[in-house]
């Protein structure tokens, strides 16, 4: 006769994906607000977007406020 | 550990910590940025690229409002970014962080986290306003900035590796270690190699309050993480059944 038992087991590990995830939005992050100039948006309007510097000027006061090289 | 409440919890925590980092500079940085950009305007009309007009200053300031609202944006994405760093670090060392609390661990690994990588790294390379650096050289200090914030956050992770091979207050040893290491390359690394032309109460007073914003968003990030931590507790025991 089979029985069922409870087991209260403790997972404190931290999940591998958990900590892929958080890392790639760390990275991102960073580099949005830190560092691009124009980078992203080539990915879709090409070499214009060196010059337009959208996500440039929309972060550019908080990368001068947290210290990041602006220009 | 419940992976989706552990990401939701950090994610959220970072960002509230952004919202109110640039909610917060609003009052204390925006108004060295308008006084910075005012003397790039004047010396835009001096050399002529641009000439003093109504419709020159309502461009202009409706251009500023909008980099005024994209403060409070990127404060969101920076905030969720180190929040993501910030998370994992917490995760990962919560169990060796001094405290009696998740709220007091969490302050003290942000106040570690706030030094190592922001404010060290701000001594060497200090926040600087609009009118202060050259375009030719911001990859190079860009480069020199993550540098030194690389360097300065892997060797407080490599020395506190270190220090659990000692016992008691040879663990200090490790202390001296990172600092020695810090300072050497604080030292060795060039410098920003842009000339800081702009006046000097200007770049000061930004610097100051460049610091109280940075240092508003640790202590946030601090806080709400270490709430919310203890509210929704990741790390509770799962039922098992066998």
């Amino acid at each position: 006769m089979s029985q069922s038992r409870q087991i209260n087991v403790s997972k404190t590990g931290v999940p591998t994906i958990a900590i892929i995830a958080l890392a790639i939005i760390f990275a991102a992050g960073l580099f949005v607000v830190g560092f691009d100039q124009g980078h992203i948006f080539s990915i879709a309007f090409g070499e214009q977007a060196f010059e337009d510097l959208y996500i440039h000027e929309l972060t550019h006061d908080m990368r001068h406020a947290a210290g990041f090289p602006c220009h | 550990m419940k992976t989706s409440l552990f990401l939701i919890i950090v994610l959220i925590s970072g960002a509230f910590a952004g919202f109110i980092h640039g909610t917060s500079n609003l009052v204390l940085v925006e108004p060295y940025l308008d006084e910075a950009i005012n003397i790039e305007n004047q010396n835009l009309f001096a050399s002529g690229e641009e000439e003093d007009t109504l419709e020159f200053w309502v461009e202009y300031e409706g251009y500023r409002e909008w980099q005024k609202g994209g403060q409070i944006l990127a404060g969101v994405i920076l905030g969720t970014s180190l929040g993501a760093l910030f998370g994992i670090v917490f995760a990962l060392s919560r169990n060796s962080l001094p405290g009696n609390n998740d709220v007091k661990k969490a302050l003290v690994l942000a106040g570690i986290m706030w030094l190592t990588i922001y404010f060290i790294p701000f001594l060497k390379y200090p926040a600087n306003p609009p009118t202060v650096g050259d375009a030719d050289t911001v990859v190079l200090r860009g480069i020199l900035y993550l540098s030194f914030i690389a360097i300065s956050g892997f060797a407080a992770v490599g020395f506190y590796k270190l220090s659990k091979a000692f016992e008691g207050k040879k663990k200090i040893i490790s202390l001296f270690g990172y600092v020695a290491l810090v300072s050497i390359v604080f030292f060795a690394m060039p410098e920003n190699p842009d000339e800081n032309t702009a006046p000097a109460n200007l770049v000061e007073g930004f610097r100051i309050m460049s610091v109280l914003g940075v240092s508003t968003f640790w202590i946030a990030i601090g806080l709400v993480l270490g709430l919310l931590w203890t509210r929704f507790n990741p790390n509770r025991e799962v039922p098992s059944f066998n």
